[in-house]
């Protein structure tokens, strides 16, 4: 099952997803696509702030839910609403 | 996040072999039970029963059904557990506890409040695909444990139907929804995640079913801590890639919103202590704006059930271009393969290609083309394990693909599949679809879809692409050959998944409108019966009082029937489904229901006075 890395060519004409950097890493552009699109037509141009989000909302409910976990060990009742929660 | 992981590792290292995990693998092989998604952990969707069979299956009639009030897409099947059935719907995600002995009283209901915002940043109609269930340990009554749409996990006691933890896992704000059936194994209340069509990167969840606090979070983009890998991750199979992979085949920080949620399956192997499942697509579909292979979204997983740590990934999809989403049903059986015994998971995949690998391992065994007209990929490299493109068929800026096979809709999607151990053999439902597809730039804002393709899905060669018929296949195959035993094909897509049993039955529910049965050993089709309306989840069967059962879900919805349910006509709208589906709407309206059937329609209302009024004199 061994894969010689040594054994790719680097020389490709279009991408066919067999010529490989690293094992797991056989990306290549496509003919006339850049290597890295930064700069470029393609450009994402993400915002800093919109790519926290998800991981701001998942904090939050982790939190959140921490506190319901513990009065629930404490009580024996669960309680969802944190706000009657000390 | 990690400082919790790391308390739950310790926690559950520390933690005794739980019985609960046996007592609910036991309870799942008797034929009075239908206890899980899939019916064991084995997933194999197949029924010991042979009362019904191939010689009297003609015979099957209603016995009684239910309508569960609300209508769209009916995914999944019910539970049936100690004499009760346990049915879900879709949004709001509404839960009925019926006695078998009399189901026409609801024994209780659980019928959440939901912000009807979720609604809108569901991709694919307000879908759910089922309940879980733990058995109690007497100290902790029996749950019944389910999803909502709007991102909560909840565990309901399984006698009384009354909450008793409910935990956010999901924030509709950020796009993210659940549709899938949480799954249990041991104390532990795993789930998954939806929303990469709106650029919410994956993740997967346990709870712990008595204290309802979380023990492990992974993810499948990111920092190697996040994805949660263990030492010894893919050290079999080094080639498929090991470290640094879920930041290093992207650019900058596009892994933050890439994608790979799982809403599929899962199946466990309660030996190895493992479980499986596959992550889904990257975001977003265009491919132009995430060069790299994306990793680890489009992976087959085989991770430790206790640390959720993961042993081995297998990237079936790198860089995605076609938004091969790569959840689908992980089925386990024992094979031997290439003269070897193997414990193995089989996987029918959207990419068009059926997978089996070593499910201790994850060394590649077989990929076979689900159908020969698959032509994004020539062939899987069965040494590299890399599929090989052909590039007349990727997808790019600038540039509208056409007749790409499979279409986005896959040769197989969120259907379950079924396996006789003895034929050994698998029963496919599949798609027979292919489409157009062109990207095109788009900005990502949190909680808003962030797609970026223009699709148009229609029926595949073999099909007949004009009238819009003819997407459907179901087909037998055998994983020791590689080889399809026998193939039908059929008017729609076979969406919900099929259902085998030892009485040498395959049976299935159709987008039309038809649960049907075949001969599971040479696919004859043997009796069909006209539901309500099309069916997207699957049968499962039981024995109640010496009686089998065979039962389904009705009410069309889900991605094939978007432009039925939401009355779109653009054949481009529905993310492609609705020009691939047009005709659909003439052959069904929408449902919502479960139907029983057994032979001769026998049942618990045979006796006239159950459910009657009785006086008090």
């Amino acid at each position: 099952m061994g894969l010689s890395i040594a054994s790719f060519s680097a020389a490709v004409t279009a991408y066919d997803g067999t010529n490989c950097d690293a094992p797991g890493d056989c990306w290549q552009p496509k003919p006339g696509f850049p290597e890295k699109i930064e700069g470029t037509k393609y450009d994402p141009k993400h915002s800093k702030e919109e790519l926290g989000k998800q991981q701001k909302a998942i904090q939050a409910m982790e939190r959140r839910n921490a506190k319901r976990a513990e009065h629930f060990k404490k009580t024996g009742e669960w309680v969802y609403d944190i706000s009657k929660l000390e | 996040m990690r400082f919790l992981s790391a308390i739950a590792l310790a926690l559950m290292v520390a933690s005794p072999y739980t019985m609960a995990n046996q007592k609910l693998d036991k309870m799942s092989k008797e034929d009075s039970n239908w206890v899980m998604p899939g019916g064991t952990y084995d997933f194999n969707v197949f029924g010991e029963q042979t009362e019904i069979n191939v010689n009297n299956v003609d015979q099957l009639r209603p016995a009684w059904s239910f309508s569960t009030g609300v209508l769209s897409g009916h995914e999944g099947t019910p539970l049936v557990i100690d004499g009760m059935m346990y049915i879900h719907g879709p949004y709001p995600n509404n839960t009925f506890a019926l006695d078998l002995d009399n189901p026409s009283e609801i024994v209780w209901q659980h019928k959440p409040k939901q912000d009807p915002a979720a609604r809108a940043v569901a991709c694919c109609d307000v879908v759910n695909r089922g309940l879980a269930y733990w058995p109690g340990d007497g100290d902790t009554p029996p749950l019944v444990i389910k999803t909502q749409l709007d991102g909560h996990l909840v565990a309901l006691n399984a006698k009384t139907g009354k909450e008793y933890w409910k935990v956010e896992v999901m924030d509709i704000s950020v796009g993210q929804t659940l549709t899938q059936a949480p799954y249990v194994a041991k104390d532990l209340a795993i789930v998954g995640s939806s929303g990469a069509e709106l650029g919410v990167r994956g993740l997967v969840s346990a709870f712990n079913v008595k204290t309802g606090a979380m023990e492990w979070r992974w993810y499948a983009t990111g920092p190697d801590e996040d994805i949660g890998l263990a030492d010894n991750f893919n050290s079999e199979n080094p080639h498929y890639g090991q470290e640094g992979l879920g930041q290093k085949t992207w650019e900058k920080d596009a892994w933050k919103i890439g994608g790979g949620t799982n809403w599929g399956w899962y199946a466990y192997d309660p030996d190895l202590e493992m479980f499986y499942y596959g992550s889904g697509n990257p975001a977003p579909w265009n491919e132009t704006m995430r060069p790299g292979d994306n990793k680890w979204t489009m992976t087959i997983w085989g991770r430790d059930v206790n640390t959720g740590l993961a042993k081995f990934g297998y990237q079936k999809t790198p860089h995605d271009e076609w938004d091969y989403a790569g959840v689908n049903v992980m089925v386990l059986t024992e094979q031997e393969i290439d003269g070897e015994m193997r414990k193995v998971l089989t996987h029918p995949d959207r990419n068009g290609i059926v997978y089996t690998l070593d499910r201790e391992t994850g060394d590649l065994l077989r990929a076979d083309k689900l159908d020969e007209t698959a032509n994004w990929v020539k062939y899987v490299d069965m040494e590299t394990g890399l599929p090989v493109r052909d590039p007349e068929y990727s997808t790019r800026m600038g540039h509208r693909s056409r007749d790409v096979c499979p279409s986005a809709m896959g040769f197989h999607n969120q259907g379950v599949m079924s396996y006789d151990p003895e034929q050994q053999n698998f029963f496919i439902g599949i798609n027979h679809l292919c489409m157009d597809w062109e990207p095109f730039m788009l900005p990502y804002r949190a909680g808003q879809f962030f797609v970026g393709a223009n699709v148009w899905s229609y029926p595949g060669p073999k099909g007949n692409r004009e009238e819009g018929i003819g997407s459907g296949q179901v087909k037998s195959y055998n994983a020791k050959t590689g080889e399809f035993e026998w193939s039908v094909m059929e008017k729609f897509s076979v969406w919900g998944g099929t259902m085998a049993t030892a009485g040498n039955l395959v049976f299935y529910g159709t987008l039309d409108g038809f649960i049907k049965a075949r001969d599971s050993r040479n696919g004859e089709l043997l009796w069909k019966y006209k539901l309500p309306s099309g069916s997207v989840g699957y049968p499962l069967t039981y024995t109640h009082n010496g009686t089998q059962y065979v039962g389904i879900n009705y009410g069309v919805g889900g991605w094939p029937a978007v432009g039925l349910v939401f009355d779109l006509e653009d054949p481009s709208a529905g993310l492609g489904a609705v020009g691939a589906f047009k005709e659909l709407q003439n052959h069904t309206q929408m449902g919502g229901g479960f139907i029983a059937f057994s032979l001769r329609g026998q049942g618990p209302f045979d006796d006239l006075s159950v459910g009657e009024y009785k006086p008090n004199n």
